[in-house]
């Protein structure tokens, strides 16, 4: 019963998200550090390739929760962590500065936000589906 | 998570320690006899920084000071024949060694230095607010 009510929610979505936030913050904070380290190359995490994984880990599971005799795998299990966080991208958009290092502060800081951004969302989120869930089982909206 | 505060913490270390290097080097501007009372003039010192991969782990990069250089460059030589400490003979004869240091330079540095600890603060707060909305969920 648990897995399945966690499963049909937005939670395993939403929980993927704020992870992936998490790390890619990590490393942008490396960025900044690493602000004045002669040759340093900026890390980073491709957004655009997580949220694609994301969407196919979800289409996989719908079709999984629709037909539950087939189901073998259980959630968004198939979104591994090697496809959706560890790839690291030398991101090659940036100026190269004379000491060989990339790092933009401006365009760090920018990402910084737009991330935290994005982390406050899917808690926001993950916050509501908790709050909707302990509704449903105390049966009451005073919670 | 608080990995990412040791990746900026170890920001904060280094910038500090190339804070301390350019007031030593203000300090000794004019500093023309070494700890051992040689006639050596003070050569300037900068740090240089390095990528650390073994302090957080998982790819993220904090930094550290890999060393302390010193400009082994030539000193100015200011001509004062009368100085105690002018040169008594050979190509400099009557001149005075003083450190090679320019305070614009060793200024900006400073300047620099202090901005990249407070970018370093500033993204310690953010992570400090990811992490006290984590902790919200509990609450």
């Amino acid at each position: 019963m648990w897995p399945a009510l966690f499963r049909n929610s937005a939670l395993p979505a939403v929980e993927q998200t704020v992870q992936f936030a998490e790390r890619r913050h990590a490393l942008l904070a490396g960025n900044v550090a690493n602000a004045d380290t002669p040759g340093y190359q900026t890390r980073d995490l491709s957004v655009d390739n997580f949220q694609s994984a994301l969407k196919d880990a979800m289409k996989a599971s719908h079709a999984t929760a629709r037909n539950p005799l087939s189901a073998k795998t259980s959630g968004y299990d198939g979104l591994s962590h090697a496809q959706a966080t560890e790839n690291v991208r030398e991101s090659m958009k940036q100026i190269l500065f004379h000491d060989g290092s990339d790092v933009g502060l401006e365009t760090q800081v920018t990402e910084i936000a737009k991330n935290q951004s994005m982390h406050s969302t899917a808690m926001a989120i993950l916050r509501n589906q908790y709050h909707l869930l302990q509704m449903a089982i105390s049966e009451s909206v005073n919670v | 998570m608080i990995s990412a505060l040791d990746v900026s913490t170890s920001a904060l270390v280094a910038q500090r320690v190339r804070l301390n290097t350019i007031s030593g080097n203000i300090a000794n501007m004019s500093t023309m006899v070494d700890e051992n009372g040689e006639n050596k003039p003070y050569q300037p010192r900068f740090v240089v920084f390095q990528t650390d991969e073994h302090k957080a782990g998982g790819g993220m990069a904090a930094v550290k000071v890999a060393s302390i250089e010193t400009d082994e460059g030539e000193p100015l030589h200011r001509y004062q024949p009368d100085h105690p400490l002018a040169a008594k003979d050979g190509k400099w004869k009557g001149y005075v060694a003083y450190p090679k240091i320019n305070m614009n330079e060793q200024f900006v540095d400073a300047l620099e230095a202090s901005r990249a600890y407070e970018a370093n603060i500033g993204v310690m707060e953010v992570t400090k607010s990811i992490v006290r909305q984590n902790l919200s969920i509990l609450a």
